[in-house]
């Protein structure tokens, strides 16, 4: 069973309660948020349009940062992607690799929304969605959230009808649905974001366990055949010298045999 | 009686002071290298690199690791140049060494094939240290100069081609020990003399080059 978000960006007023909630729940030191409040106005003035980008982890499912992510830091569990900041050698690779520019460094390890794990595991819910004063934030069940966004969208669509559901498809499906009152690019949100290339699986999934398993094994195997393989090289040793001493000895003339 | 006595203690010199030292100094940065990337991409150690000081230290050691050949050159050119020519250079002893190569391994020199000043096994080795510190140095170099201008998919090509020039050369290190060790070799980098007599054994052809070599230089 996964989880996800709901975020209905035809609801949120941009009074960065969320940003707050967040900060003081997770104890986040100054410096440190993992929800960012931009505002995008188009047109000239007085015709003005615009919303509020509620900028967080989209909590992919093919998630590039926690495909390069080199220690295992980053993490899928629940539908969402998980953050140890304990494991975090702070490399930065995920900074670089995910598409919609989430994580940052922070006193040189990442920082991202981890999808309040310490709380849902509690049996509670994130912080952000406790303290949503305008109702744009909701966290369940991801089907049950789904529907919710879909059943919210053909309500919009009258009013706007470029309004849709963001998150379904992208990135093999969002742990943050949102709700669009019009295109993502208006948000400056990528409609068809950058799949996690290949190789960067691969990196992760088998060339550090085959790299870890085979130094491991030769280290051993090296430690074991090594003290056989001595044993064997000084019995040789011995061997060649109790010939020469048998040789000295026994034929006086022939020393030089050896 | 005293006759073999002396025989037994003749040691000869294989490694030069100055070449010795260059090992210290390959050999101690790859060390640092190894354990300062290791806390970088395994998260037991992520503490390390986390808070900034690993990751300094790896730069230094990559520093010191790259001028590895700068510094050969400086402190002793013929050293470098024989140890490059011979390990690309293979010759009919050298691949039927190859064939018996198990036989080594176990520590049974006694019916290999003839060798030089070094084995066939020593020139691979040599030779694929060579290229693989040439393909971390440039794909660290990478990674530490061009980091911000890769893709996704660059990035992760070039951290795993780092990742597995790195396994390459832990690898060689592990054999190295190895057959340093079942050849009671340890001491011969700290006092750059080896025994004749197991030289004799293993590297004959090195020991007639340098018995051919005292005579004409006596002689002349």
């Amino acid at each position: 069973m996964a989880s996800a978000f709901l975020l209905d960006m035809s609801r949120c007023i941009g009074c960065e309660a969320c940003v707050v909630a967040c900060k003081t729940g997770n104890e986040l030191p100054i410096g440190r948020q993992y929800i960012e409040l931009i505002e995008h106005t188009s047109g000239t003035f007085p015709n003005l349009t615009g919303g509020f980008q509620n900028h967080r982890c989209f909590h992919c499912a093919d998630a590039a940062c926690v495909a390069v992510c080199p220690t295992g830091a980053l993490f899928k569990e629940d539908g969402l992607t998980r953050l140890d900041r304990d494991a975090c050698s702070g490399c930065g690779y995920c900074v670089q690799s995910c598409p919609y520019e989430v994580p940052v460094m922070s006193d040189g390890r990442s920082s991202k929304c981890d999808g309040c794990a310490a709380n849902v595991g509690a049996g509670g819910s994130p912080w952000c969605v406790t303290t949503c004063p305008a109702k744009a934030l909701e966290f369940g069940d991801r089907d049950m959230i789904l529907a919710k966004a879909k059943k919210q969208v053909a309500v919009l669509k009258d009013r706007y009808p470029n309004a849709q559901v963001y998150g379904e498809t992208q990135l093999g499906g969002l742990g943050l649905i949102l709700v669009l009152p019009d295109d993502p690019e208006t948000l400056d949100i990528p409609s068809n974001p950058a799949s996690t290339p290949v190789v960067a699986d691969l990196w992760k999934s088998v060339v550090q366990p085959v790299s870890m398993g085979a130094t491991v094994l030769t280290v051993a195997g090296a430690g074991v055949l090594g003290i056989i393989a001595r044993k064997n090289h000084m019995a040789e040793l011995r061997e060649i010298e109790e010939k020469e001493k048998a040789g000295i000895s026994s034929g006086d003339s022939e020393t030089e045999e050896a | 009686m005293t006759v073999i006595e002396t025989h037994e203690d003749e040691r000869i010199l294989r490694y030069r002071g100055r070449q010795r030292i260059v090992h210290a100094v390959m050999a101690s940065s790859f060390l640092i290298l190894l354990f300062t990337g290791l806390a970088l991409v395994w998260g037991p150690l992520a503490f390390l690199a986390a808070g900034g000081w690993s990751r300094y230290l790896h730069r230094i050691a990559a520093v010191a690791f790259i001028s590895v050949p700068v510094l050969y050159i400086i402190l002793d050119r013929r050293g470098l140049k024989e140890l490059i020519v011979e390990s690309f250079t293979y010759d009919k002893d050298d691949f039927s060494w190859f064939r018996y190569m198990y036989r080594y391994a176990l520590g049974r020199t006694a019916e290999m094939p003839p060798q030089g000043r070094l084995n066939a096994g020593q020139k691979l080795h040599h030779a694929a240290v060579v290229m693989f510190s040439a393909v971390i140095a440039v794909s660290g170099l990478v990674l530490w100069f061009l980091k911000a201008d890769l893709s996704v998919t660059m990035l992760s090509l070039t951290a795993m081609i780092h990742d597995l020039s790195m396994l390459v050369l832990t690898l060689l290190l592990v054999g190295h020990i190895y057959f340093s060790y079942v050849y009671t070799a340890w001491s011969s980098m700290a006092t750059g003399y080896v025994s004749k007599d197991d030289m004799e054994l293993e590297h004959s052809k090195w020991v007639e080059e340098l018995d051919h070599e005292g005579a004409e230089g006596s002689s002349s």
